[in-house]
Order: C-alpha cells, then structure tokens, then sequence
C-alpha cells in the first residue's frame, strides 16, 4: 500500500524543505554567476489593435540594442556587460501580455522588463513584474491609477496627467480672449477617461464652466448624437480624448454638424502623425499636448547625449519619418536604465530597483526624475498645434515654434 | 435640443447599420452560419477603397462595384474551399472554422495595412435643412446603403439565383430535388454576403476611419441588427439597422452617450425574450 497521502514526519519535511532552499539558492547563484548579458524583456503589441503602437517601440528598443552593443555594452559594477532585449508578440490580449511577462522573467532569466504599450497592458505587466521583485519600466503609461496600486518595481517616463492638463487651461486663458464655456468628450477608457476627467477638473478650477462633460464607451462608431448636444451648448472649447480613429471621427464629425469653437483640443491625436493623415486639411488648427516632441532641446546622459542626436538616429532608422512621443519616451525610458544599471553596480533585480528610485538625471527626451509612486516628475509638457499639416510647438515658450490659431472668431 | 437633428442622425447612421449587417444576416438565414469573417471583410473592401483612392486617384464611388465583385469572388472561392466542408455540420463547427479564418485575415491586413486608420476625405461639407445638419458624404452613403440593399431585396425576390437562394433557405432537401445545384447556391450567397460586406466597407472609408481595431466592432453591430430586425430577409436587416441607429441616437442624448450602446443591447435582450425572430418576423423569403 502506497503512504504517498500520508504526512510526511516533520523532520524530513524539513529536510526537505531545506534541500529544495538550497537546490533553489545554488541555482540562483549559479545563474547569477554565469550571466554577462543584460536580459531585458520586452511583451510587446506587434500584431492585433495595437500594432502600431507595439511596432514604435519596437523600433527604437532595437535602436537602442544597437547603439549600446556598438559602443562595448555598459558597464556594470567594473564589467562591461552587453544588452539583449527580448521581445514577445502578445498580440493585443492583455491576459497574454502577462503571461508572457512570467515567462521572460522565469524562462528567459531577463532582469527588467519594460512594459507594453498603454496603462491598462502596463497594469498587468508590472503586477507580475512586482511578484518577481523584477523592476518594470514603463514608456507609455501615464494613468496615475497605474502607479497608485503601490507598486515599488514600477516606473514610468511619463509624467502625471494633471501635470498637462492645468498648464493647458492656463495657456488657453491667457491666449484666448473671452475664453469660458468647455465641453469635454471622453473616451471611456483608462488612459483617455483620467485626462478627460483632469481636464474638467483644471477648466473648473481654472475658472471656466464645464458645459458638457460626458464619456463614449469604446467601440463607439459614431458621435453624431454627443456632437448634437455639444453644439447646442455652444463651448469656445471642445476637448476630446480617444484613439486616433476615435479623434478623425470626432472632428469629422465636429465639422460636419457645425460646431463653431475657436479652440479644439485633442489628445492624443496630433501627437500621432497618422492623426493628420487621416484628416489632412481638417487637422489644421487642432492643439493637443504631448509629453515630448522631437523639436525640443535637451543635452544629457547616455545613448544619445542630445535630442538632435537622437532625431537624427531615428530618422536614419525610420527612413525618414518623424518620431512621436512614443519614440521619445521609450528611447527615454532605456537611458534612464542605463543610467541607473551602472549606478546599481549589479544584475541583481532590488539593486536595479534602488538605483531607478534614486534616478535624477536630464536626458535627450528631458528631466528624469521619479516621484514617490514611481512616474516622472517633469512639467512643462509641450503643447503643440497641426498648422498647415504639420506639428508646431506652442508651448513652453523656450521651444515654441508658432502662435496659437484660433479656428473660427 | 433639436428632435429633428437627433432623428436624421439616427436615420443616417441606421442606413449605414442596414447596409453593413444585410449580408450577414443572409449568409446566416441561409446557410445557417455565422460569418466570424463579416467584419473582417468590410475592413478588406475598406481599405482596398482607401488604397486606391489614395494611390491611384480612384474615387471610392468607381471602386465601390469593383471592391464589391473582388470580394464576392474572395466569399466564393472561401465557401467552396472551406466552408462546403462543414457546412452541414453544427453551428458551431463553420463558427469556429470562419472565426480562425477571420484571425488569419485581421492579422494579414495589419502586418501588411497596419492598423492605422485610414479614411478617403471627400470634403464634401454638410447641407442645412430646416436647421439640420446633414453631412455629404454621409447622405450619399445612406443612399448608397438603401440602393445596395433594395438591389439585393430586387434580387432575391425577381431573379432565377435569388428564387434558388430563396427555395434553399425554405427548404433544402426539396430545393435540391427540384435540380438546384445546393452547394452552388451556397458559395453564390457567401459570396453576395463577402458582396455587400465589400459594398459597406467602400461606403465606410468614406464616413468612418477604417483600421482593424474595427472589425469585431462592425460584427458585433450585424449581430445585434440582425436580432432586432430579424434573421435571414432584407427587410429585417433594413428594420433592425434604421431602429438601431434611432435607438443609439436618441438614447446618446437623452441618457448620454455610455449608454447609448447598453441601451441598443437591452433592446437586443428585450426582443430576444418577447419576440425572438426580431421585429420583421421570419416567414422564409419574400
């Protein structure tokens, strides 16, 4: 008769216990020991609704591969180590990007890994990041509810929301005369519904009235109804949020059932280059913020010790196509890691996390600095308007490029 | 708020749901399938639209009868290899074969299309009628949308094809001793669904950005016009697409528009409880 369903006797639960300890610290050692790469994760979007996106920082973490590999690695506690970034499909499913995140910290042994595109994917990329003790890093997560679950592995480039929004009412205040009635349409979605929701805030903070304030659920085709019922409240200020299809919709549609406001805001959409490919004529005259454009200036650390030398990497890389904030800030993102990978002195995942907490330092894509809950705490973010088709900058004044148009008087 | 304004919105946007869920609703009806690949396809006629405009200067109107003859050949040459296998097997079993083909199209256009939304900009403005807005290009495409539907309705009910899809739907066996070529008439009605699905996506790359992400969303429409308006018939399709957009329009203003879409789905419920075969009940072909 077999015993197997039987408690084992204490002490040989112990031994047992023990010998699987040691078994499991050898070969973390061992691990440890044998390795002279820097692993780093990628899950990212490459096919599915978020290829695009996926495909973007793509581009620049091979970018980044190249340029560090090319010049010997970084070094790492007195060796240089060179980097390896492995990447995953997870094909838009948010459950597969997690599981795939396990999988390159169990399988593939890497050391941090940065988070797929958006704040809800990131979400679920560094909670399984947090049970390994493996530091995330995230480039396109800006949500504040991202990094208000406590999460002391996760750190983001971009900066808080709040941060654009109350600089955005302020420089319309002072540029737009008369300036009071806003309607706010919103994705009902993480990332779109919490700057909806801080703009409202900053308008009604600011002293505007917030005449509309609602939310459209995702996969919306039409905003024919929503539209009708902003014209009728007649805002000098129409902020919608959304993807980019969701946005040419929008300002299709805001043309066609006449709506007559002297500012149109947008976010994210002029930030995407497809945004005013899909409008052309019709994106003229759309302002957006942005947390980083290639027009701006920076010198620091790293890969690219400048925002020129940056955009002109790209472009070569790009054959020839501007880069967005998606690019900026993933670019960011692995500088600031090799920042914080030679100040850590090891491969050794709290060490690696210490270092990134204690980061303060200026990069090609700007001031780096995490906050208590791990985001960047750079302020200042650009905001930006379609002009004849093209991006100009109004805002900071250091690097604006153009006056804000009014749409109509 | 104006009534008139939200009721032209509604009838507009029900024309263009009309449209997009009509040959959905007959490959269903008749074949007793459920076509995972509808959205999928009006994506494909879509972007086949936007490309051609976009590359060669073709106007989508030039492109919509070509778009459309390309995909029904696509719908027919689908059916024959593929679907006639299984086709009287479960529903489940053509759900399953025309989901997988439909990941393998969506996943196609966007490594070779991308996801980015594309959209064909006439720039034909908006008329005022009595103080309505009324967009161009969407009127055109209402038009386009009740033509291409009456055409099919036409069809159906007045040529030799439409009469074998017809006598199929009603009853196969006896459609089969009366000499109809059964599996024909099968691969000719995917073939007009890929047809009209082709149609929809020329007209929508003129009103809405086409882009993958869309696909499931434009499904997942046909899924609930078919419901309201009924399984199967043109005139169901035409019914359930006009009272969806009037639903959503409505309920977008009065309850705001988060609930414009739970509010077209509880009516979706609602008639599945008390009048399941929608609201232009199913008495086999007109």
């Amino acid at each position: 008769m077999s015993n197997r369903h039987l408690p084992k006797p204490r002490s040989q639960r112990a031994l047992a216990t023990a010998t699987t300890g040691l078994v499991a610290l050898s070969l973390a050692v061992g691990s440890a020991a044998a390795q002279d790469t820097v692993k780093i994760g990628a899950p990212l979007a490459l096919t599915g609704g978020l290829a695009d996106e996926g495909k973007k920082q793509a581009l620049v973490y091979d970018m980044w591969e190249k340029k560090v590999n090319d010049a010997g690695g970084i070094e790492i506690g007195g060796k240089m180590y060179p980097v390896e970034i492995i990447e995953y499909d997870y094909q838009t499913d948010g459950p597969r990007a997690g599981q795939l995140a396990e999988r390159l910290i169990t399988e593939d042994e890497v050391n941090v890994l940065m988070a797929p595109f958006g704040s809800g994917h990131t979400k679920i990329a560094a909670t399984v990041g947090q049970r390994y003790r493996i530091p995330t890093l995230a480039c396109v997560a800006s949500s504040e509810s991202v990094y208000s679950q406590g999460n002391p592995y996760l750190f983001g480039t971009l900066s808080p929301n709040a941060n654009m929004t109350a600089a955005m009412v302020e420089y319309l205040k002072e540029n737009v005369d008369g300036l009071s009635k806003v309607a706010v349409y919103g994705r009902d979605d993480v990332f779109p519904k919490s700057m909806a929701a801080a703009t409202a805030a900053a308008a009604e903070a600011g002293g505007l009235e917030v005449v509309y304030n609602e939310l459209y659920p995702v996969g919306t085709m039409d905003h024919a109804a929503a539209i009708s019922s902003i014209v009728a409240a007649e805002p000098d200020w129409v902020y919608a949020t959304g993807y980019t299809q969701d946005l040419i919709l929008i300002r299709r549609q805001l043309a066609d059932l006449g709506v007559k406001a002297p500012v149109i805001t947008m976010v994210t959409g002029p930030a995407y280059v497809e945004f005013t490919e899909g409008l052309g004529e019709l994106a003229n005259g759309v302002t957006s913020q942005t947390w980083w454009h290639h027009s701006v200036a920076y010198e620091g650390e790293g890969a690219w010790k400048t925002t020129k030398a940056f955009y002109d990497d790209f472009l070569a890389a790009s054959g020839g196509e501007d880069p967005d904030y998606v690019h900026g800030s993933c670019a960011g993102a692995l500088v600031v890691l090799e920042d914080a990978l030679k100040r850590a002195g090891s491969l050794d995942g709290e060490a690696i996390r210490q270092a990134l907490a204690d980061t303060d330092i200026t990069t090609f894509y700007g001031p780096i600095n995490f906050g208590e809950n791990g985001m960047n705490q750079a302020r200042e973010l650009p905001i930006i308007q379609v002009q004849d088709e093209a991006i100009e900058v109004l805002y900071p004044a250091s690097i604006a490029t153009a006056e804000l148009e009014l749409l109509s008087e | 708020m104006d009534f008139a304004q939200i009721l032209a919105n509604g009838v507009v946007l029900g024309a263009l749901y009309a449209c997009l869920a009509v040959g959905f609703s007959l490959v269903w009806g008749v074949l007793n399938v459920i076509n995972m690949l509808h959205g999928s396809f009006i994506i494909l006629g879509g972007y086949l639209t936007y490309f051609a405009w976009q590359m060669f200067g073709i106007h989508p109107l030039i492109m919509l009868p070509i778009v459309a003859a390309f995909l029904f050949v696509v719908g027919y040459a689908l059916q024959a290899i593929f679907i006639n296998k299984v086709v009287t097997a479960p529903v489940l079993v053509t759900l399953t074969l025309t989901f997988g083909l439909d990941m393998i199209l969506y996943n196609l256009m966007t490594v070779y299309f991308s996801a980015t939304p594309r959209q064909v900009t006439l720039g034909l403005g908006s008329i005022q009628l009595f103080g309505v807005y009324l967009p161009v290009v969407r009127l055109l495409g209402m038009a386009l949308a009740l033509l291409l539907t009456g055409l099919l309705y036409v069809t159906l009910r007045g040529s030799r094809i439409g009469r074998a899809i017809v006598a199929v739907r009603m009853d196969r066996s006896a459609a089969a001793l009366m000499g109809i070529r059964v599996n024909r008439i099968y691969a000719i009605t995917f073939g007009i669904g890929a047809l009209m699905a082709g149609a929809a996506g020329a007209l929508f790359a003129m009103v809405f950005p086409i882009t993958t992400n869309l696909s499931g969303v434009f499904l997942g429409k046909a899924f609930v016009v078919c419901v309201i308006g009924g399984l199967g018939s043109v005139p169901g399709a035409l019914v359930g697409g006009l009272a969806l957009g009037i639903i959503e329009s409505f309920s977008g203003v009065l309850l705001g528009p988060q609930h414009a879409l739970t509010v077209g789905f509880l009516v979706m419920l609602l008639l599945l409880i008390v009048r399941p075969t929608g609201l232009v009940g199913v008495k086999g072909y007109e």
